[in-house]
This record gives C-alpha cells, sequence and structure tokens, in this order.
C-alpha cells in the first residue's frame, strides 16, 4: 500500500487525537496492542477503549508498576544457582518476561535490538554470554543508542557472533567492525573495515569471558570514516554515531518495525524525527513520537506489518489470561523461522514477507491448532469460559478479541473452533 | 445451469493447478553422510594389492561381486547401487573433495556446508543461499527443506528463506480449513491469503498423496525420510532443494575409528537400499527424470587400517549422484594409493564444481552469485 502522496510530515507526526472523522476504535485499540506490546486481553482492550488513545500510551510508554522489580526478579529466576544455564532456558525465560512484564513495550523493543545487533548462541556458544547481552540490550532498549553500542563493543556474545574471538595485533579479525559499519552506514568501504578491525584489537574471549590484552591492541595511527587517530573499538562506535546515515538507517528501521514494512517511507517524512534523534539517540523520544502519531493510527500503518512467528503466537496467548509453558513454545517458533537468540545471521531476521511460505504459514496454522486445544503448552484450558467470564458469547467473541471484528456473527458455538476460525485468517498474519 | 454447474468443479481445480509451483521443475536433493565417509571401502579398488595389503581385516575380498570395471566395484551390500548403475541412472565422482580442507570434522562440514574452504567463511550455507535465489517472497513459494529429526545443519542456513525441518510429510498438513473471510484487501492482505491458500492446497494434495499408499521401502530412517521426499514431490509441494542426512548428525555414524567393519556395512546397506528405493518409486510416474539427488561427507578416509581395526580422517571421497537424467558411470579417476597426502587419496576435483553443476545446469540458477567465483562443470548429467 502506498502512502498518501502529499504526505505533510508535520501533521504525519503530530500527536493523534480521535475526532468524529476518526474516531477511536476497538480496531486501533488492537492495532496499539500489537505494535506497542505483544497483543492484548479483553480487559486490556476495553480498558483502552475508554481511555482513549494518548492515555493508553501513557501507560504503555510509562507503566505504574515498578518495572525494574519485575526485571530483577526474572533475572533471578534466569540464573539459577550451579550456573547450569542453558540457551533454551533463557529463550524460555524471555518468552515469560515478554508476556508477563508490566512493561511490553521495554521487551518489544528489546526484540528489535536483538534484530539489530543479532548475536548468535549457536556462534558464542554461552548461556552466560548470552544473558549478558541481552540485559544489555534490554537497559538500553528506550534509552540511549550511544550507550546501548557502546555497550555492544565491549560484549563477549557480540565478539562471538562476528567471529572475532581473537582480535591479534598481527591479525584483526574484521568481523564486529564490518558489522558496526554495515549495519549503520549505507555502505562499508573496505580500507574502512579494515583499519577499524585493527581497533578493536586486543580483545580475546576466554572461558570467563571477554578479556583486553594490553600488548595485544596495535596502538598506531588508523583512519576510519576520513578521520585518524590512535582508535580502539569504543572510538569506532563513537565515530559511526557521528555519521548522519546511523540515525537515519536506526530511524528508517524502527519505522518499519513500528509502523509499516509494506511501503519504503520518502526520506522527507523520516526526516524530522532524525534530526531529533542524531541530536541524542534518544530511543524513548523516537519511539513516543511514532505511536502518538496521526501516522501510526492511520491506515497507512493499521495491518502493515506481518507478524513474527513470536508476535502470531503471543498475540494469541495473550488473549487466553493464562500462563503457558514456554520451552515447547520457544522450539515451536524456532520451528517456524524465529530462534530467539539464534539468528539467521548477523543481520537478524529479514522478516515482513519472508516469514510467510506454505511450510510455516501450515505450521503457524498447526500452532494455533494446538495452543488453543492446550496441547503441551496450556494446562486446563476452557476457552468458553474466558468468553463467560466477559459476558461475551463465545462464537463472537474471539473475533473480536483477536481481529477486533465485531461484524463476524459467528455462526460456530464450540469456542475452540471458533478460536481456531479467527487464528487461521490470514488477517490475522497481520500485525 | 446444469453446464454451469458441471464446470464449476473444474474450474475450481483448475485454478488450484494454476497455484501449483512449477509442475516440471527439476528438484536437487542433497544427502549428508555424517562422519566422514570410508570412500575406499564404498567404491572399492579390488584389483590393487595396495588396498589389500593397507587393510588386513577391513578389505573387502568378495567385492568383485557388485563390480563397476575391472577395477573397482561397490561394497558387497550396495546391491541398489549397482542396479542403478547399471541402469545409467547413478554418477560416482571421485576424488573430490579440497585441497586444503580440515581433517576436524566441524571445520571439514563447515567447509562442505559454505562452500568455502577458508574460515570463517560466509554466513549463510550454499543451499541456503541457492533457496534465497530461488525466493521469490511475493509469490510465497517453498524453495527448500529439510527433512529429519536433527538440528539442522548449516548448509541450508539462508539469510531471507525460512527452511522448515520437516519429520514428515504431515508436518505440511493443516489443521481442517475453517471458512476465510473475503472481502477488499490491502497488498499485504493479499499477501496472507496467497499463502494461506497455497498452504491449504499443498496440505491437501499431501493428504491425497499420503492416501494414495506409502510406497514400498526399507525400514530405515534414511528410507523413510527419502518417503517423505518423493510424497512430497508427488504432492509437488514446489520444493526445488531437499536436504537431508545419514549417521546420525554431530561426528555422526560414518566415523568408525575402531570395529569400522560392522557399522560401515550397514550404514552402506541403508544408504544404498534406501536410495534404490526411492528411485524405485518415483520412477513409476517418470518422477525421477525430474531429481539429482547428491551425496557428500565431510572427508574421505586413511588409506591405512589403524591398530583398532577403524580408519582415520581423510581427504579425497567419490561422491554419487542419482537420477533419471544423469549421466551414469564413473567420473575421474580413482585418486592413486601410491601417492597419498598423509595417508589419504589425493583430490582431484573441486567439491565446488559439483556444487556448480547442480547449480548452473540442473537448478537452472547463476552458481557465480551462489559459490562467489565460476567453476568448471563437472560432466554427470546427460546433456
Amino acid at each position: 500500500m502506498a502512502l498518501p502522496s502529499a504526505l505533510d510530515p508535520q501533521q504525519a507526526w503530530a500527536r493523534f487525537e480521535p475526532d468524529a472523522r476518526q474516531p477511536w476504535t476497538l480496531a486501533l485499540a488492537g492495532h496499539l496492542y500489537r505494535r506497542a506490546a505483544f497483543g492484548a486481553s479483553w480487559p486490556q482492550l476495553q480498558r483502552a477503549l475508554a481511555e482513549g488513545p494518548q492515555k493508553t500510551l501513557d501507560g504503555l510508554l510509562r507503566p505504574a508498576a515498578d518495572v525494574a522489580a519485575f526485571n530483577r526478579q526474572l533475572d533471578e529466576y534466569e540464573t539459577p544457582p550451579g550456573d547450569d544455564r542453558s540457551a533454551t532456558e533463557l529463550r524460555a525465560w524471555w518468552l515469560q518476561r515478554m508476556l508477563r512484564t508490566p512493561h511490553p513495550l521495554l521487551e518489544k523493543l528489546t526484540l528489535f535490538w536483538h534484530g539489530h545487533c543479532a548475536a548468535d548462541n549457536a556462534k558464542a556458544e554461552s548461556a552466560p554470554a548470552m544473558q549478558h547481552y541481552l540485559q544489555g540490550l534490554r537497559r538500553h532498549a528506550l534509552g540511549d543508542f550511544r550507550a546501548l553500542l557502546a555497550g555492544l563493543v565491549r560484549e563477549a556474545a557480540m565478539f562471538a557472533s562476528h567471529q572475532a574471538k581473537a582480535n591479534r595485533k598481527i591479525q584483526p579479525s574484521p568481523g564486529l567492525a564490518r558489522w558496526l559499519l554495515e549495519a549503520h552506514l549505507e555502505t562499508a568501504a573496505e580500507p574502512d573495515v579494515r583499519e577499524a578491525a585493527r581497533a578493536f584489537t586486543g580483545w580475546f574471549i576466554y572461558a570467563d569471558g571477554l578479556r583486553y590484552i594490553e600488548r595485544e591492541h596495535d596502538a598506531g595511527s588508523k583512519q576510519v570514516l576520513g578521520r585518524t587517530g590512535n582508535f580502539d573499538g569504543d572510538d569506532i562506535a563513537r565515530l559511526v554515531l557521528e555519521q548522519p546515515a546511523t540515525a537515519a538507517t536506526v530511524v528508517r528501521k524502527l519505522y518499519r518495525w513500528l509502523i509499516s514494512e509494506s511501503a519504503e517511507p520518502e526520506a522527507a517524512l523520516l526526516a524530522p524525527l532524525v534530526m531529533a534523534y542524531a541530536k541524542n539517540y534518544d530511543t524513548f523520544a523516537l519511539v513516543e513520537t511514532m505511536l502518538r502519531s496521526n501516522l501510526f493510527f492511520s491506515p497507512s500503518a493499521v495491518r502493515q506489518r506481518v507478524k513474527s512467528p513470536v508476535e502470531y503466537a503471543l498475540g494469541l496467548v495473550q488473549g487466553l489470561e493464562l500462563s503457558i509453558a514456554t520451552q515447547p513454545l520457544g522450539d515451536a517458533l524456532a520451528g517456524l523461522g524465529q530462534s530467539l537468540l539464534h539468528p539467521p545471521t548477523v543481520k537478524g531476521w529479514s522478516g515482513g514477507r519472508n516469514w510467510l511460505n506454505p511450510a510455516t504459514v501450515a505450521g503457524r496454522l498447526r500452532l494455533a491448532d494446538a495452543l488453543l486445544r492446550g496441547g503441551p503448552y496450556i494446562e486446563n484450558l476452557n476457552l468458553a469460559a474466558i468468553a463467560q467470564k466477559h459476558g461475551q458469547p463465545a462464537a463472537s467473541f474471539f473475533a473480536k478479541l483477536y481481529l477486533q471484528d465485531e461484524t463476524t456473527p459467528g455462526h460456530e458455538p464450540d469456542a475452540r473452533r471458533a478460536a481456531y476460525a479467527t487464528a487461521a485468517q490470514p488477517e490475522f498474519q497481520l500485525a | 445451469m446444469l453446464a454451469l454447474a458441471a464446470s464449476a468443479p473444474r474450474l475450481l481445480t483448475r485454478s488450484a493447478l494454476a497455484l501449483t509451483p512449477g509442475k516440471d521443475e527439476t528438484i536437487l536433493v542433497v544427502l549428508q553422510l555424517s562422519g566422514g565417509n570410508d570412500g575406499l571401502n564404498t567404491v572399492i579398488p579390488f584389483a590393487d594389492d595396495l588396498y589389500h595389503q593397507s587393510r588386513p581385516t577391513l578389505r573387502q575380498v568378495a567385492a568383485q561381486a557388485q563390480r563397476i570395471n575391472d577395477q573397482l566395484a561397490f561394497h558387497p551390500r550396495m546391491e541398489g547401487f549397482a542396479r542403478l548403475h547399471a541402469e545409467g541412472q547413478l554418477a560416482i565422482v571421485q576424488g573430490v573433495g579440497h585441497a586444503k580442507s580440515d581433517r576436524n570434522h566441524p571445520g571439514a562440514l563447515h567447509m562442505w556446508h559454505t562452500a568455502e574452504p577458508q574460515p570463517p567463511g560466509p554466513p549463510t550455507g550454499w543451499l541456503g543461499r541457492a533457496a534465497d535465489q530461488l525466493w521469490n517472497p511475493d509469490s510465497a513459494n517453498l524453495p527448500a527443506a529439510f527433512i529429519g529429526a536433527i538440528p539442522q545443519p548449516f548448509a541450508s542456513n539462508a539469510e531471507r528463506v525460512i527452511v522448515p525441518s520437516l519429520r514428515t510429510s504431515r508436518d505440511l498438513v493443516c489443521p481442517p480449513e475453517e471458512p476465510l473471510a473475503a472481502g477488499p484487501g490491502a497488498a499485504l492482505l493479499d499477501h496472507a491469503r496467497q499463502a494461506t491458500a497455497a498452504a491449504q492446497a499443498t496440505s491437501r494434495r499431501i493428504e491425497a498423496v499420503r492416501r494414495a499408499g506409502a510406497g514400498d521401502y526399507p525400514q530405515y530412517r534414511l528410507a523413510d525420510e527419502l518417503r517423505t521426499i518423493a510424497q512430497l514431490i508427488r504432492a509437488d509441494a514446489g520444493i526445488r532443494i531437499y536436504f537431508t542426512e545419514l549417521g546420525g548428525g554431530g561426528i555422526g555414524g560414518f566415523d568408525n575409528h575402531a570395529g569400522q567393519l560392522g557399522n560401515h556395512c550397514s550404514l552402506l546397506e541403508q544408504l544404498s537400499a534406501s536410495i534404490a528405493a526411492f528411485a524405485r518409486d518415483l520412477q513409476r510416474d517418470q518422477l525421477f527424470d525430474r531429481v539429482a539427488l547428491l551425496t557428500f561427507s565431510e572427508f574421505g578416509r586413511t588409506l591405512h587400517e589403524n591398530g583398532r581395526r577403524g580408519t582415520g580422517h581423510g581427504s579425497a571421497q567419490p561422491v554419487f549422484v542419482a537420477g533419471g537424467r544423469v549421466q551414469g558411470g564413473l567420473v575421474g579417476v580413482h585418486p592413486s594409493l601410491a601417492d597419498l597426502d598423509q595417508d589419504a587419496q589425493k583430490v582431484h576435483t573441486d567439491f565446488r564444481r559439483v556444487y556448480a553443476t547442480l547449480l548452473d545446469r540442473w537448478l537452472g540458477l547463476d552458481s557465480r552469485v551462489v559459490l562467489g567465483a565460476p567453476y568448471a562443470p563437472v560432466a554427470f548429467l546427460r546433456a
């Protein structure tokens, strides 16, 4: 879908205030929870409908609950005594966190950064290193991107994922340097990559983590991105952040994540956001502008993304208001192409239309069917009781809950079949 | 009215067929033999004294039973391969590998998977890159699938395509269909509708094929996996690249450092009988003409048996290509047993030449895009 050609950036990014022409609806509340969270329960949708978009966003951006305490507790769950963590358990805890957190937007952005700065446990082969990496992403997910990047260039999981476990003076490993340049600038020239790799020499991964060996650092002068100096890895991150392309790249990527992946936005549309972001890399402010905007609540954004497997499955689960076994769910999601902590390449998941092929669609439908039967995921699932609790007939409840479809009369009185019929709709594949 | 009623189902069938991706397209099946297959006891130089001298307990004395020519024979348990070879549907490409190949399992496997001998190599596998080339996100086809229960080996790692791991053809069968809502849709919704319709059409065809019967296969895991592939080919699942494995993944069953004899015999019989059954099944309706099946292992093995009646990690190996349009027979010379590299036969054919031949001349892709450089073809396909 093309964007309206005369989209005025100022109008597009201005706060959405519903009026008679563009009313606040259940459909828009569902849209907001699909993008700023991992879907919604019926009470959440009802409260959002009553409170309006901006007040709902206040709660999604700055939840009243003690988020830090929640995350501290989950950090503890993730770290069992005896240090026998596995990446599969870590993945399962992350899915629990996404489902239970009082601040789902923070996890949504953590997932975004996991795709952008994609570390891979298959290379790191260390659950503690992956946990440390993930905690770093979460700490800065809605904060200062400069701090996020500064942390990442000292992250063992990142060095390992970029085949840079040993960065010797005489044999620099170009992986991490190449990623920093390629992921943020439009192009990365080989000489820049080579010189930047020299800046990262001295870092080595040992059994207990990343260590800096002074005598292995190449302290000579390097030329990177038109600048000359005795740079180290931290400096390379700083130089990347000074490039105007970096802010533009992150804003464009976040636009695809939060607003639309069906149309490439004009540079002029993003310009005001890029300018603001380049000043202090305040991710929170950028996300807030996007989510509160007219554009976000317009037809140019609604259902203009394909759900990732995580979004597809958690969207179903959130509506059920029940706890779920996330270890088998993590495996199922891996089968659908989204193995958390194990992205296909350091470029993360390409997503969009790539999510859907006949095997992954069949897999999604089979997963929905299994989830809605309880399967290995949910004990004592009673779908009819959920509809009943909210005073809704089962036949039409799930279409309202999952698709915000208030017109389907619902011929199917069986709650499970009614719920599955909703999840099987092509529309439900879209976020 | 009657005429209309009668033609309506046909219209439906025809539009379903239109959704059927490429009914005549070629299909590549790649079979990994995990652990390092002993090529010298697979394609046996029975006339060479050095073979018999070097392998006092492992040598096959009854080898002549499955003769290829007056020098070479298949392992006696490989009747299926001998028959396929006699029918001209099995090529034996000798001396394949890379001179600088790592002799450790992970390094050697990584080379075969990435198509790059120099580590760390590209971030994707060669089959994954081929799948990315075949991928059209707008049509939501399914270019490639791994068939098996082990974690997917790296060869199929793709940047864009999601390559599913399927244990059986049932994994592509959708739950009972629910009516889909119609109505106006934007581009992305149409895409989701098309993908759903394609999944359901594939699902229906697979169910029909499964109902039609299981085919005649021996009771091996590999045979089950090849049967699954045959079912998916028959159901026109549109998959162009199938990847499967024998030996159990990891450091696999072909890694026989001790007591090799019985274990290797059994694996070769599974290999030969399963592929022969697969060929017979597909030959029934000319589908074997659409298939080229390649076997590879991470390396061959040493000439001399060790003190524990096993062999060590080697270098060159024979790879097999089976299919209805394969140019059967021996390709390239059997690497000399008198001119060895650390007790292993030397490579004379870069493995990427085999890949390039299959990519260019079988799948119709540009091998340079997948392999990063041009490689001269090897003559194992009929013109």
